[in-house]
């Protein structure tokens, strides 16, 4: 179970198990940048990029499940999301968070 | 005779792709100044729908930021809950942008971006909540990024590419 806050409502954290960390660099195809660019005329979403974006988001969380997974937790507190952007119009997508050992109250 | 007409063609056709490559971008920018603000307002007005629809379902806001739950008092289950919204302005309101950034002060053609980008992405964590049974959102995090912006010898792209992402833990 994950959430961004300190603890899981609900359960008990009993152990904790370091940091969990998960990221993903996607670029985006150039085709969809010349069509996002037409989009732009009249403003509004670029629909491509959101759901490129939310792929790696998703992808980027996944990860870092595995690497809670792979540590024994059975939960993830705290999670944060940060992007940096690398160059050439690649992104970066970063998730982390606490590992814990959670049991119900 | 034969090969005159059809180098004729093909020159032609040269042409044309040119002509239509020169008139594109003046015609699209006048058409982002002249009926950009009917996609504009048509976008706010079903933004504002939706809202008052799921106000209408839950009585209230399903969203908060608080750490704790208010309404809620036995929890069985949690789980992020996250949604994003990548807009841009239009080449008008780029424009416009552009001609303000000069002299400073509000501009008010990003701010009117802005606010539809943050409203959109707030009503779809709304919506998203609904729809996975979730009955609260607790702690909801906006964050705002550039991330599809290129970086080209220190200056980023003109095409002021915005994300924005929201995120929170669902509880029911």
């Amino acid at each position: 179970m994950t959430s961004n806050i300190e603890t899981i409502p609900g359960f008990r954290i009993t152990k904790s198990l370091g940091v969990a960390t998960g990221s993903t660099v996607r670029a985006k195809h150039i085709g969809k940048d010349i069509l996002a660019g037409l989009k732009n005329i009249v403003g509004g979403e670029l629909k491509a990029y959101t759901e490129l974006l939310m792929e790696a988001r998703t992808e980027a969380l996944g990860r870092m499940m595995m690497d809670a997974g792979q540590r024994g937790a059975n939960g993830v507190v705290n999670v944060r999301f940060a992007t940096s952007s690398v160059a050439g119009g690649a992104a970066e997508l970063f998730a982390y968070g606490t590992a814990v050992v959670i049991e119900q109250e | 005779m034969y090969d005159f007409t059809s180098e004729s063609i093909a020159l032609l056709i040269v042409y044309l792709i040119i002509a239509v490559f020169i008139l594109f971008f003046p015609l699209a920018f006048i058409y982002s100044m002249l009926f950009g603000w009917i996609h504009q307002s048509g976008r706010q007005k079903k933004l504002l729908a939706r809202e008052q629809k799921v106000a209408g379902i839950v009585g209230g806001d399903n969203i908060h930021t608080l750490s704790k739950p208010i309404n809620l008092e036995q929890i069985s289950q949690c789980g992020l809950v996250m949604t994003n919204i990548t807009v841009a302005p239009s080449w008008w309101q780029l424009f416009l942008g552009g001609i303000k950034s000069i002299f400073g002060g509000q501009i008010q053609s990003f701010e009117k971006v802005l606010a539809f980008g943050r409203g959109e992405v707030m009503q779809r964590l709304r919506e998203q909540a609904l729809g996975e049974g979730w009955s609260e959102v607790i702690n909801v995090r906006v964050e705002t990024s550039m991330v599809m912006n290129k970086v080209k010898g220190g200056q980023q792209n003109k095409l002021g590419t915005l994300e924005f992402v929201a995120y929170g833990t669902g509880i029911r």
